[in-house]
């Protein structure tokens, strides 16, 4: 294998033009696949459309006619909202409402479409709450008199203090909830007034943030490309090799991405992401460079200080590749789809730059003019350079104390580890926003005022027909439903239950005394055929299937938490544990879909993360071919982990979507720096050991430092680097993006600190253990 | 539901109706077409009034996207005060099971809300209900009231639109557009009309975007004692996938109905021959 990478530089250096021109080559071919690029943006199809939970939530959508999606738009007036103006308003906008395209007309809840069952005059009116705008006070007192009086009113189109009202859109399958969304914006735009208008539902933050994600990603990878190209050109002072690195990542970035689109794959979340994984894990790269500014300086014949390169770094370049691709490359035995095809891109995008590390970098160093080399290779004599000296003192902090260097790191991990037992496990797509965007003060401000924006189901199955009629069925439910409406998260629920005992007071001359479920399965089934004479045919479709065996218990959330369907979940259980009915109480619904695709995609990562760590381990003894080596060169990444999931439980911040698919990325990448430092070490210790014939100890004191100040300035180089171009996503308007800025920042900025000061303390103060056999090693 | 609708044949009958209705159309030669409005108000008559009253047993099978099916079964009379004009229905519903020996009762009148009556067996209580929405479900089907019991030519501006033949009959179609557009949930309609028996033999609704939304179609037609009879229809709302299907059985025309049927006291003891 060595002799093959070397000869593939031997052959990239006599042959420059020829590699460079069959790089391009390849290049366009994968640039061809392009244009039939596809995106999915959809989280749905996290999970495939045959798992459990979809085809679960897709029979409950046709059982009892509902709609995935739903956008909600709150109205709202400090005024209140009960007066001729803002009523003219909801109403002409819910006419428009109804002509927008992916709208599912005919169920748009809003004043002039909802349901009403009222009692005048001794008539029974099952009818639109407001066919029309009042034109009187009076009107407008009898408005708020039928909201008020209907518990199936207040909380879900109408606020308890009258200033905020709703409008509950559903989509067709397939409609574009951003799309909508910037329709409804149109309509509500056109209306003057101190209204406030809000947009909120999963819908719009999902087709929102993929909308968004895409802009981001267009905008940030070329920005974080930029911020690399410029400190690199600061570290090495030639444009030409800055941009030939910049290339690397560009044409692996385009390599695979061609080869997805050409496979017939989307784009998802995970896989847009992969640009700039990609970009990041070229900057290994640096390594080769950082060598090679060294050996030119030595050699001054760039040819030779090219092979000689190639030769110092190539081991520890190839098992940092190897460890990257393997952490990316378990997701692929992960269960989720998404996943898998993520892991694989980013896994094959890492050979590919390996590949080119090989190839086309050592070819194009060919035509880097020698006299820019010259220059920048001035800078890099290890006893001039500042920033190699501090990374000798560095180094020296744990060298010559390790006691106290280990001790400190222990008593941090124990810190550590404490967080880490407070970490909350959850995801909220809606805060996927910043809390300043439209999006999280549209959700903030319709989940102040009404019942909840996010919606989850509680499924009553019996097997028997007709079941859900028998009064004791009902009351069960009302029962459950007041149960539920004691967790802070429910906002509002209903049922068919509250249908039934509507119609039973509205009938008995609104008399409150009725306002209760009647005595007999007959006067329900009477009850609900006198509703279904009038009302829409969603509305008990809605809350009962056809043969009266299954009800649909609808709960309001106040949050996207997961968490907060996972209450639900609980409490349902609980409630049926202490109340035993045959009936079964399932979950279901968009909130209940949330709560189980997080879970899933989290622990798939989770179990991707602990795989990679074997695996990571794994490569590691094979690349120090020691047991004892690969264990030493773990500390540091375990240590940098610990670190930042510590950080994370003490902070707060949720461990959620965003942070899990980062934990697979910062092993991969943390670990790098360990294998060049501990190769790079032994490498040095190796060759002085043979020439030298001082004390042990001061030999590998000394080669440590010469360690830190060589190869670790290509370290911290690359974590510098790196840092650099993720600090960018730092100021994304989404917190995906500013998570996965700020982790790989500190991430970086850690692994490269523990690389340097920890590693040459465990040394020193394990040389006895490690060195068992002498210092006689080689390097076979 | 249903109602009715009937076509009447018999040629004394047609004689008289043609008279009623399209005195112009008569003046014309037999092969100029009448105008559209005649041809929607001869459909009305067709289908909502034939003979002086009639009964019959509707089976309503209510279909969901999902396949899930609700049954209704019922006796309908209707007994007409005028042709094209005041009418009066009174229903007994035989099943659901839990439904039974529930009774409604309207009286429809041409230019105003309907008035409308229900006995709720389970609590012995007779409660007007309010009609104020005629494009409302009768009964959860996918039939309106005003699919059931008509809607007033009047209502539409009618546009002959072409000729052509929908399965093996020939027919006339019409777009209608509603007046108020902002009284009914369509934005327009197209009628296949039959020209030989006058009867809808289709009927596209298309929503206020201009998408198709619901299809009515006769699927069986039988002459009864005379009058042309659809005993078998469909309606489909192409957007939800819900559909209705009504059947008629038993229709008889002119049984002399009783007046006092249509009353609130026949809600609580309706005749013995509605109930069977």
């Amino acid at each position: 294998m060595n002799r093959l990478k070397f000869s593939l530089v031997d052959f990239s250096v006599r042959h420059p033009k020829l590699v460079v021109s069959l790089t391009i080559l390849l290049t366009l071919a994968f640039m061809t696949q392009f244009p039939r690029m596809r995106t999915d943006t959809n989280p749905k199809n996290m999970l495939p459309a045959t798992s459990d939970v979809r085809v679960w939530n897709d029979e409950v959508d046709r059982t009892f006619a509902l709609y995935e999606d739903m956008i909600v738009l709150g109205i709202a007036r400090e005024g209140g909202v009960l007066n001729r103006e803002t009523l003219g308003k909801v109403s002409r906008i819910t006419d428009q409402l109804l002509a927008v395209k992916g709208v599912a007309a005919r169920d748009v809840t809003s004043f002039p479409t909802i349901t009403n069952v009222t009692s005048e005059s001794g008539t029974l009116k099952v009818a639109p709450l407001m066919p029309e705008v009042p034109k009187t006070d009076r009107d407008i007192e009898t408005l708020r008199t039928s909201l008020f009086e209907n518990p199936l009113f207040v909380d879900r189109i109408i606020s308890r203090d009258a200033k905020t009202t709703a409008i509950y859109v559903p989509l067709e399958k397939g409609a574009n909830g951003k799309e909508v969304a910037d329709r409804i914006r149109e309509i509500v735009k056109k209306e003057k007034g101190d209204e406030n208008y809000y947009i909120a539902g999963d819908p719009v933050a999902r087709d929102t943030f993929g909308a968004e994600m895409f802009t981001l990603m267009a905008i940030f990878a070329p920005i974080a490309g930029m911020v690399m190209l410029v400190v690199r050109y600061l570290m090495f002072r030639d444009v030409f090799l800055s941009i030939t690195l910049m290339m690397d990542a560009m044409i692996s970035t385009i390599w695979s991405m061609g080869l997805l689109i050409g496979l017939g794959f989307p784009i998802h979340i995970m896989s847009s992401m992969a640009p700039v994984f990609l970009m990041a894990i070229a900057t290994d790269s640096i390594h080769i460079f950082n060598e090679f500014y060294f050996r030119y300086r030595e050699r001054k014949d760039k040819t030779a200080a090219i092979i000689e390169t190639m030769h110092a770094v190539g081991r520890p370049v190839r098992y940092t590749a190897l460890a990257t691709a393997a952490g990316f490359a378990v997701l692929l035995f992960m269960s989720i789809v998404p996943v898998q095809v993520f892991g694989g891109l980013v896994a094959f995008g890492t050979v590919a730059l390996r590949v080119l590390s090989f190839s086309f970098i050592p070819a194009m160093f060919t035509f880097v003019n020698d006299k820019n080399i010259e220059r920048a290779a001035q800078g890099e004599d290890v006893s001039l350079s500042r920033s190699s000296q501090f990374l000798k003192r560095l180094a020296g902090v744990g060298a010559y104390r390790p006691r106290t260097t280990v001790v400190a790191g222990l008593m941090l991990a124990v810190v550590a580890i404490v967080g880490i037992t407070q970490i909350v496990v959850n995801n909220n797509m809606v805060e996927w926003f910043k809390s300043g965007s439209d999006i999280r003060v549209a959700d903030t401000e319709i989940n102040k005022a009404l019942g909840g924006t996010s919606i989850g189901y509680v499924v009553a199955v019996s097997k028997d027909e007709d079941f859900i009629k028998h009064p004791d069925t009902l009351r069960y439910l009302v029962s459950l439903q007041r149960h539920l409406e004691t967790l802070p998260v429910v906002g509002k629920t209903f049922s068919v239950a509250d249908y039934v005992k509507r119609i039973n007071r509205v009938l008995h001359d609104d008399d409150p005394a009725f306002d209760v479920v009647p005595e007999t399965k007959e006067a329900v089934g009477q009850y609900l055929f006198l509703f279904s004479m009038s009302a829409k045919p969603s509305d008990l479709n809605n809350v009962v299937d056809y043969p009266f065996s299954r009800a649909n218990i609808w709960v309001q959330l106040k949050t996207w938490d997961a968490r907060a369907m996972e209450g639900v979940v609980r409490a349902v259980d609980d409630y049926q544990r202490a109340h035993p009915i045959p009936l079964e109480l399932k979950p279901a619904g968009i909130a209940y879909f949330n709560l189980v695709w997080n879970r899933e995609v989290l622990w798939d990562m989770v179990r991707g993360f602990l795989m990679a760590l074997v695996v990571v381990f794994v490569i590691l003894v094979f690349n120090f071919r020691s047991f004892k080596w690969a264990l030493v060169g773990y500390v540091p990444l375990l240590f940098t982990i610990l670190l930042i999931y510590g950080v994370v439980g003490f902070s707060g911040k949720r461990f959620d979507m965003p942070i899990s698919v980062l934990s697979c990325l910062s092993l991969g990448m943390a670990v790098d720096f360990s294998i060049h430092f501990i190769g790079r070490f032994k490498q040095k210790l190796g060759e002085s050991a043979v020439r030298g014939a001082r004390s042990s100890a001061d030999l590998i004191t000394e080669s440590l430092l010469w360690t830190a100040a060589r190869p670790g300035k290509g370290i911290v180089r690359n974590a510098v680097l790196f840092a650099a171009s993720f600090a960018v996503m730092m100021f994304a308007p989404l917190t995906p993006y500013v998570t996965v800025g700020a982790f790989i920042v500190s991430m970086m900025m850690l692994s490269a600190l523990m690389t340097m000061i920890y590693l040459p303390a465990l040394i020193v103060l394990l040389q006895g253990w490690l060195f068992k056999e002498g210092l006689q090693w080689s390097r076979s | 539901m249903v109602a009715v609708m009937t076509k009447a044949l018999p040629r004394a009958m047609a004689a008289g109706l043609l008279a009623l209705l399209a005195v112009p159309g008569l003046a014309r030669p037999a092969a100029a077409p009448p105008s559209a409005d005649e041809m929607i108000a001869r459909a009305h008559l067709a289908m909502f009034y034939p003979g002086e009253d009639m009964r019959a047993r509707v089976t309503m099978r209510l279909v969901s996207r999902a396949g899930g099916e609700r049954r209704r079964e019922l006796t309908m009379t209707r007994r007409d005060l005028q042709d094209g004009g005041e009418q009066r229905y009174f229903i007994y519903f035989h099943r659901p099971p839990d439904v039974r020996d529930m009774t409604f009762l309207v009286w429809k009148y041409p230019g105003r809300d309907d008035d409308r009556w229900l006995y709720v067996p389970a609590i012995k209580l007779v409660r007007r209900i309010a009609a104020s929405d005629r494009r409302s479900s009768f009964a959860g089907s996918d039939f309106s009231y005003e699919d059931i019991s008509g809607r007033e030519p009047e209502e539409d501006t009618h546009t002959l639109v072409r000729e052509e033949k929908t399965g093996a009959r020939d027919a006339y179609v019409v777009e209608s557009v509603p007046k108020d557009p902002g009284s009914v949930d369509f934005g327009r309609k197209l009628s296949w009309i039959d020209k030989a028996t006058w009867l809808p033999l289709k009927e596209e609704y298309y929503d206020r975007r201009g998408e198709l939304a619901r299809v009515f179609t006769a699927e069986e037609v039988k002459a009864v004692q005379g009058f042309w009879t659809v005993t078998k229809r469909l309606m489909k709302n192409v957007q939800t996938g819900h559909s209705t299907e009504a059947v008629l059985s038993d229709v008889r025309y002119n049984l002399k109905l009783a007046p006092d049927l249509f009353s609130e006291r026949a809600l609580r003891a309706p005749p013995a021959e509605l109930t069977r």
